[in-house]
């Protein structure tokens, strides 16, 4: 009788199945994954306004290298799931 | 039902089809035996095996075409996901194309900028003079609040 049972639960399992299709989560394009990186300090020391501007420059230039990772995270995300929602549709 | 995917749809088809005319057979053989009076014990056995083979044969029939149906849906998906996958390709190259164009604008931008700076460095130098707290008062505005962004 034991035997029957253990036979019978296998026999049922058998029949269990996953799905067999399965779609892969897209990898996001490496230019994406950076973080952005922390705004450049001016040197204590500087004491000319165009060595101030010029940080300052290059941080307005960090923004919108970071604007642009973002922007086009954004953007990658919804083509993404457009794409993904429509299986099965 | 993961043991009907390994057999092949032809053969599945044709087992079911033979099970189904074998009760088929079966129930008529017994319909004639009442005209074969040696046969006649045997009657009644063959009328229930045969009816059993046509139940379970129509059983069969409509598993079998659920499973294809299943089949067909799941060639279906894999069909769309193989498309998706080669969008989802296409979007990642046009947005990595996208991104190194931005990028390049911005970087020349940049470079520009610097170099306004520098040629006009010494025009405002000349009428503007530092406090030391503006560097520190920038600085301190330049840090993350939030301390290590990591």
């Amino acid at each position: 009788m034991k035997k029957l049972l253990i036979f019978a639960i296998l026999v049922t399992l058998v029949g269990c199945k996953t799905a067999p299709v399965a779609p892969k989560f897209p990898d996001v394009p490496n230019e994406l994954t950076k973080s952005c990186p922390d705004l450049t300090l001016i040197d204590e020391s500087v004491t000319k306004l165009s060595d101030v501007m010029t940080v300052v420059s290059k941080n307005y230039n960090q923004y919108y290298e970071c604007k642009v990772q973002i922007d086009n995270w954004i953007e990658w995300y919804n083509m993404q799931r457009d794409i993904n929602n429509k299986i099965g549709k | 039902m993961w043991l009907l995917s390994f057999i092949p749809d032809s053969f599945l088809h044709l087992a079911v089809l033979a099970i189904l005319s074998a009760g088929a057979v079966l129930y008529t053989i017994g319909l004639f035996i009442n005209f074969i009076p040696p046969l006649y014990p045997y009657k009644e056995i063959t009328r229930i095996i045969g009816t059993a083979l046509i139940v379970a044969g129509v059983y069969f029939y409509g598993s079998y075409n659920t499973e294809m149906s299943w089949r067909k849906r799941e060639e279906e998906l894999q069909a769309q996901v193989k498309q998706a996958e080669q969008k989802s390709k296409d979007a990642n190259a046009k947005v990595k194309v996208k991104i190194v164009k931005q990028l390049k604008i911005v970087h020349d931008k940049q470079v520009v900028v610097q170099q306004i700076i520098q040629r006009d460095a010494a025009k405002i130098d000349a009428i503007c003079k530092l406090d030391p707290s503006v560097i520190k008062d920038l600085n301190e505005a330049a840090k993350n609040p939030l301390g290590d962004s990591k």
